[in-house]
């Protein structure tokens, strides 16, 4: 049980007495009730008042005191009342009456307040759990790395709460792409970075949400809409999905993308979970066009930009993504992400507003329609990337030619390529697990790409060893015998005749070597 | 003398001031609360004190006379408590007689300023009976207004109509007070320092400088465990009193009904070490 008492003007030696009175009268009998002590009101306590919390926290241990001003706060803070009692402060009052809306997200709306300060206000009233509960995946993010901002205040506003970012001179990747369509592609490359990059972080375990839970609920509701046997495939895809602690967004698109100054910030970070990425695609698919697929004005609306930039974008971003520009194996991977993505705006539109508004009626058929047919031709929603995180030692390299050679075949590569670039990779993975970590271990990365104009693949090789060039290794005098060469070298030699082009650099602590081969 | 502490209670207050209990009611509290040391500290007042010791018996919990002045100068307010005096001493009855002169004068010029200022008069009978009590003050004044209907309530009384007067208040001073109790046996001990006369907050350096202040005059104690310190509170007046090497006293300020703090809350439950000052002062009044 939780007594709420209001706490009004002052509180001195002329009404302590009286308060106490009137405060344990209404708890009187309640003796393990939680006690909510509203100081909204209040504009000042002396140290008479400052005796009253006391007895009240003494006999009642589950003392709150919420609506705390600053002056109040100072003396309480000082005395050591808020190290005895839960102490609130009372939330600085946001308007935002002509702010302009730069961003919204499942939860929430994010307005600028001014030049450098953001406010994301809460669609749920009772929203400070949920602050807490972005602030505190926000902070998991920024540990795990991943750039974001977190929210340093918390505000009112109208009769809803807000969390305060501090957000200098950003603008949102939207806003980019619709005043700056030159930009298009810096904005997919960007976006693509940081989605791998989510993608890449593992999170440990019981930090954060698992999406696949959410969307066997989100398949649940479905039940009924669906016919039976499309209904038993659809939950049966979904449960294939392994489970995965890698993190995903939930919620990315390029409103919630930001650039600050040269920096790339992803917000909106309340829907922080773990998963296999098809769960995100699925998300992505419906910001760019699910969403708008009857009703084309929506991406306009939300977005800034048409459903044309929006189709594209997602398109671009999925070949960047996979790595691929393989129509077939873009189209194979879109078709998974379609099927999550109509599961939720289906489930969203009827939980919305059923089944009675017109539109809606006509979106939730077409959706419907959609799924029904995707659901008779696919048979597994799970997809490879373009990229393999190993451990760097030798026993993993069968792993890593395993998951090159089958990108190689996926995309026609002619057999004399594929074997070169082999026979290039095991030198190059060889090296990192022999001498990048000693005498410690540490991981390998290993990208698959495909270019068009001209045809060509690449592979990319990231460690986060010592830095190393491998390059600038000079190059073994090949007309001396064997007994006189000096010892290394010689792979690296042999790598750069068989690839069309092989670079080096170190960037973000990593080696990332690249190798190149014109198919 | 064995005491444990938390079962001493060296801050109360009987009917002969502003408590509820009688002394005589608030000796079968203390038997009662398992206390082991006790005493009555009235404000301006001895008169419990004598009554106590009247009617105590052997296998009583101890007792030590106590009293608590009003004390202000131009630094300041402050609640000077003393202990252990002889309540027969001339000095201590020189400053209780000030105190109680002081505010007789002072509640009757309360009484004709609100007759003056806003035509409120009591009957004679109420303004004796009111000036017989051993010290009236601003809430009996306001309690008399209420009964009258010139307010709504008694805090409306005192902060609309009684708080209007401003005159020079004659106030017994820190000095006086310290010297009454010294030269009566006693020893001074500064109540709740940090919350000075009630209202106040006093902490750090001010606190120190009071204190240092006090400590001129012949102050040889602080009530460090109080029942509405916090811990941090409490450790600085420990600090303090470490430092200036002070008597350290406990009490809860009870005061019956009128005030919901328990008999023996002092916050010394649950300390881990007994603080010197503490047991200094124990000898001392044990010596005595």
């Amino acid at each position: 049980m939780t007594v709420k008492i209001p706490l009004y003007g002052r509180i001195d030696s002329n009404n302590a007495a009286e308060l106490e009175r009137s405060i344990f009268s209404q708890l009187e009998g309640k003796h393990a009730a939680s006690v909510i002590l509203d100081a909204e009101q209040l504009r000042y306590i002396s140290s008479a008042g400052l005796r009253v919390l006391l007895r009240v926290k003494k006999t009642h241990p589950d003392l709150t005191i919420t609506g705390v001003s600053s002056d109040v706060y100072e003396i309480l803070d000082m005395t050591g009342f808020t190290e005895m009692m839960n102490v609130e402060k009372a939330y600085r009052v946001v308007s935002i009456e002509g702010c302009e809306e730069i961003g919204r997200g499942a939860n929430g709306t994010i307005y600028r307040i001014d030049k450098d300060n953001v406010v994301k206000v809460y669609k749920n009233a009772d929203a400070l759990a949920d602050i807490q509960h972005e602030r505190e995946v926000a902070k998991l993010a920024l540990i795990l790395g991943i750039p974001t901002a977190i929210s340093y205040d918390v505000v009112k506003v109208g009769n809803s709460y807000g969390s305060v970012f501090e957000l200098l001179n950003a603008r949102s990747f939207s806003k980019i792409l619709k005043s700056d369509p030159a930009k298009f592609d810096w904005c997919v490359s960007e976006f693509v970075q940081m989605l791998k990059r989510i993608h890449r972080t593992l999170v440990p375990k019981g930090k954060l949400p698992d999406m696949k839970e959410k969307a066997l609920d989100w398949a649940m509701f479905l039940k009924g809409h669906l016919p039976e046997q499309a209904w038993n495939k659809l939950y049966a895809l979904i449960d294939a999905v392994p489970t995965d602690d890698h993190m995903i967004h939930g919620d990315y698109h390029t409103k919630n993308l930001e650039l600050q100054n040269d920096e790339v910030l992803i917000i909106d970070m309340d829907t922080l979970s773990v998963g296999h990425p098809i769960f995100e695609l699925g998300s992505i698919y419906n910001s760019f066009v699910g969403f708008s697929e009857v009703d084309h004005e929506v991406i306009l609306r939300f977005q800034g930009f048409d459903f044309e930039t929006g189709k594209r974008f997602w398109r671009h971003s999925l070949a960047a993504y996979l790595g691929t520009n393989n129509e077939l194996k873009l189209r194979e991977v879109e078709d998974k992400a379609r099927i999550i993505g109509y599961v939720r705006l289906i489930r969203r539109a009827i939980r919305r507003n059923g089944l009675e508004n017109e539109m809606d009626r006509r979106e939730i058929e077409h959706w419907t329609a959609e799924l029904l047919t995707l659901l008779d031709t696919v048979d597994s929603l799970l997809f490879s990337g373009n990229e393999i995180e190993v451990e760097a030692i030798d026993e993993n390299l069968p792993k890593v030619q395993a998951f090159i050679a089958r990108h190689l075949a996926e995309n026609g590569c002619p057999m004399k390529a594929r074997m070169q670039i082999e026979v290039a990779a095991e030198e190059i993975f060889v090296n990192i697990a022999h001498y990048a970590y000693t005498p410690l271990s540490g991981s390998a990365t290993v990208r698959v790409e495909f270019f068009e104009n001209p045809m060509s693949v690449s592979i990319t090789f990231m460690d986060h060893g010592i830095p190393y060039d491998p390059l600038a290794h000079r190059e073994p005098d090949v007309a001396l015998s064997a007994a006189e060469r000096e010892i290394g070298g010689l792979g690296i030699f042999m790598t750069k005749k068989i690839m069309d082009d092989v670079a080096y650099e170190y960037r973000n602590g990593q080696n990332i070597l690249t190798l190149k081969k014109n198919l | 003398m064995t005491i444990l502490p938390g079962t001493i209670d060296l801050h109360m207050h009987t009917s002969v001031s502003d408590g509820t209990d009688s002394p005589e009611d608030i000796l079968l509290r203390v038997r009662e609360a398992g206390i082991g040391l006790f005493s009555v500290t009235d404000h301006d007042a001895i008169e419990g004190c004598r009554r106590i010791l009247a009617v105590r018996k052997a296998g009583d919990p101890a007792f030590i006379t106590g009293v608590e002045f009003s004390c202000r100068d131009a630094e300041g307010q402050y609640h000077i408590l003393g202990y252990d005096y002889d309540p027969d001493a001339a000095p201590i009855n020189g400053v209780v007689q000030q105190g109680h002169a002081f505010r007789m004068q002072k509640i009757k010029e309360r009484i004709d300023f609100l007759k003056e200022r806003f035509g409120f008069v009591f009957s004679q009978e109420d303004i004796d009976r009111l000036l017989r009590l051993q010290n009236p003050g601003k809430p009996h004044l306001g309690n008399l207004m209420v009964q009258y209907g010139y307010a709504a309530t008694k805090d409306e009384a005192i902060k609309a109509y009684i708080n209007r007067m401003r005159s020079e208040d004659a106030y017994v001073r820190p000095e006086d007070a310290i010297r009454g109790i010294l030269e009566s046996g006693g020893i001074p001990v500064l109540a709740h320092p940090a919350y000075g006369r009630g209202d106040e907050l006093i902490m750090g350096d001010a606190l120190k400088a009071r204190v240092k202040r006090l400590m001129g005059f012949g102050l040889r104690g602080v009530e460090a465990f109080y029942s509405g310190f916090t811990e941090k509170l409490r450790n600085e007046m420990l600090s303090i009193a470490e430092t200036y090497d002070l008597y350290v006293t406990a009490g809860s300020d009870y005061h019956g009904r009128n005030k919901l703090v328990a008999l023996g809350d002092t916050g010394m439950n649950g300390i881990t070490e007994i603080p010197k000052g503490l047991i200094q002062f124990l000898q001392r009044i044990e010596e005595h």
